[in-house]
């Protein structure tokens, strides 16, 4: 009995240590992981933080990327619409300028056209063109212009005149059609005020 | 805007390269608007340089190619170039000479004004202070762009310059106020593709409504380019000054501008100065570049931030040098840290904003900004000192210091200079990454940083 009492106290001995080894081991692998864990707790947040900031973050981009291409398109078509309507307006003012009567004031006009042409080219020596509705009403204007004598080709216009000096160097345009389109600019202005845009 | 129209002349004496010489002309007055008809009717728009013993010399913007001296008229408009401003002018793609890009009609002028501008008063210019958060980090945190300053970007050809600006485009705006803010954007002879990359760029981002763009690309002719930063700083200058918006006029790329500048001084055949530039260069310059500014008693800027291609990446070539006399600092792209992949390559160590002290700290952005950017400016330059040491005697050579300071300028390059394109960082955050790199160092190393910010920002061991 004796070797074998020598044995089991041996192995009870060994069986001790081995348990409190696994133990301490166990322990010291639960404190680990705790320490892990507690360690990776705050960077989780950070992550979490991350995640949420960047998705706010694209979400406000995308918000301003919708809302912004929305807004754009809808001043857009506005600017279409009001372009459309100023387009309307304007040949209608163009049509009643084509037909308007050619008697009274308007040899006036022909008069000052004629006048203001000749002394920004400064010479007499010129050929005048009109249209054919004007053709009348510029000829008995230029009895005043010495010098200055009427085309027989006209031109395609609303009304008004182009002068030219005699040598060909130097060209005026008057005609109605150019000065409307010089104020162009002015004139659409003040019909998108009509509409009441631009004030 | 009067009614009297200009007289037209058709006695044309010579077409040299941009330019037509017209005989027999009266009362033509320097800088005056040319419209030139050709023989099929074609209408192009010139200027005119200069005028005496009758005759005028015409710079035609849209290029000679296809005149001829017989039936070629030249009609003197009688008034300088002008640009139609209004607020509609935003969200609007112009051409290099202002006139519509978009499909949409020209804009509702609220006035038409002059393109060259008239030149601030001295006397009433306000000294820029105000900080723009441009997003970029190594920008907003290095070298800081005010509002009213004029900050170029030196690049050279191939680099990222145009993603950079288009991201400045898309990202800059004014914090801590409600005040509004524009971007004015003139691509002066960029590639087509290009160009619908800044289009494309503002308008997914949304950026369109508060920008303008002029598109002037590399197949329009080059006169055009004279032009198109007129035109975007006059639109800049209304929108500031009589809409008291805050505006950031990007240019890119005024190189482009500058050959254009020595095209035309080239056909005059005046005596060339460096490089072939005309000796005015600069004093032309000057005249874009000082149309930034603040005006006091009035709300609104102009910030510049125009950008020029090096030629070979030389910087004392004539153009970022007589650039760099006129501006507040430059920002200048490394090419070596653009063929390592990092985007922005900025070089911190060349680049500088000389109004930056002014638009920083507390109240605009933190009472740290200056000594922590001032730290890590001074860590990364002993870190490229170190980097070259490592080079000769070999990592093992070095002290334990200076493998810090290796590491510091890893982690500036991988996490403060690079950034994605689409990466818009607020200020907090780009002041939090310097002091990430900051605390790679041991504290006895710190030795700008006030020990109260070190206390309350320091995150190493």
């Amino acid at each position: 009995m004796a070797p074998n009492s020598t044995l089991e106290k041996s192995i009870d001995k060994i069986l001790k240590k081995t348990e409190k080894e696994i133990l301490l081991d166990l322990e010291n692998s639960s404190l680990d992981s705790k320490q892990t864990l507690d360690n990776s707790l705050p960077k989780l947040e950070q992550g979490f933080d991350k995640i949420i900031s960047d998705g706010n973050k694209e979400a406000n981009k995308i918000e301003k990327q919708i809302i912004g291409s929305s807004e754009l398109e809808v001043r857009n078509k506005q600017l279409l619409l009001l372009e459309e309507g100023v387009d309307k307006v304007f040949s209608k003012a163009l049509d009643q300028i084509a037909n308007a009567d050619r008697s009274g004031d308007y040899s006036n006009l022909i008069n000052t056209l004629l006048d203001e042409s000749t002394k920004i080219l400064g010479v007499t020596e010129v050929t005048v063109f009109t249209n054919a509705k004007d053709k009348d009403v510029v000829q008995s204007a230029l009895s005043k212009f010495s010098g200055a004598e009427l085309s027989s080709d006209t031109i395609d216009c609303l009304g008004g005149v182009i002068i030219k000096s005699k040598d060909g160097t130097m060209t005026f345009d008057n005609t109605i059609d150019t000065r409307i389109e010089r104020l162009k600019p002015l004139i659409r202005k003040e019909i998108a005020s009509k509409f009441g845009v631009g004030n | 805007m009067t009614t009297e129209g200009g007289v037209q002349y058709s006695k044309i004496a010579e077409i040299k390269g941009p330019l037509v010489v017209v005989d027999d002309v009266e009362n033509a007055a320097f800088d005056e608007l040319v419209e030139i008809e050709t023989n099929e009717g074609e209408r192009r728009l010139g200027k005119v340089l200069e005028v005496g013993n009758g005759k005028a010399i015409v710079q035609v913007f849209e290029g000679t190619t296809g005149l001829s001296i017989s039936g070629t008229n030249a009609k003197f408009v009688g008034k300088v170039m002008e640009m139609p401003v209004s607020k509609e002018v935003l969200g609007r793609v112009f051409d290099g000479l202002g006139r519509p890009k978009d499909g949409l009609p020209d804009p509702i002028a609220d006035k038409f004004v002059d393109i060259n501008g008239e030149p601030m008063n001295p006397e009433q210019r306000e000294y820029p202070k105000d900080f723009i958060q441009t997003g970029v980090s190594v920008i907003d945190g290095l070298m800081t762009l005010v509002r009213g300053q004029k900050l170029p970007i030196f690049s050279g050809s191939g680099m990222s310059h145009n993603l950079l600006a288009a991201q400045i485009a898309r990202q800059a705006s004014v914090v801590g106020t409600q005040d509004d803010f524009a971007v004015v954007f003139a691509a002066i002879g960029v590639q087509y593709s290009e160009a619908e990359y800044f289009r494309r760029s503002l308008e997914d981002s949304g950026a369109l409504k508060r920008s303008v763009l002029f598109l002037n690309t590399a197949d329009d002719p080059a006169i055009e380019r004279i032009i198109t930063p007129r035109v975007a700083l006059t639109v800049a200058e209304y929108l500031a000054f009589d809409l008291g918006i805050h505006v950031l006029v990007v240019m890119t790329d005024m190189t482009n501008y500058a050959e254009a500048l020595r095209e035309i001084s080239a056909a005059r055949e005046e005596v060339p100065g460096r490089k072939g530039y005309p000796g005015y260069l600069y004093t032309d310059l000057s005249t874009i570049y000082e149309r930034a500014g603040k005006l006091q008693g009035r709300k609104g800027s102009v910030t510049q931030v125009p950008i020029l291609s090096m030629p070979s990446d030389d910087i004392t070539h004539p153009i970022p040098d007589l650039t760099g006399y006129i501006t507040e600092g430059q920002v200048v792209v490394g090419r070596d840290l653009f063929r390592q992949g990092i985007y922005p390559p900025i070089n911190i160590l060349m680049s500088l904003s000389r109004l930056m002290k002014d638009g920083i700290g507390e109240g605009s952005t933190r009472e740290d900004h200056s000594e922590v950017a001032n730290q890590v400016y001074d860590a990364y330059s002993r870190a490229q000192e170190v980097r070259a040491l490592a080079g000769i005697v070999g990592k093992a050579g070095l002290t334990e210091i200076d493998l810090k300071y290796m590491d510091v300028g890893d982690v500036f390059e991988k996490e403060f200079l690079s950034q994605a394109t689409d990466e818009n960082r607020t200020i907090e955050e780009t002041l939090g990454i310097l002091w990430k790199i900051v605390s790679q160092l041991p504290k006895n190393e710190i030795t700008k940083i006030k020990d109260k910010f070190v206390d309350q920002y320091y995150k190493g061991k």
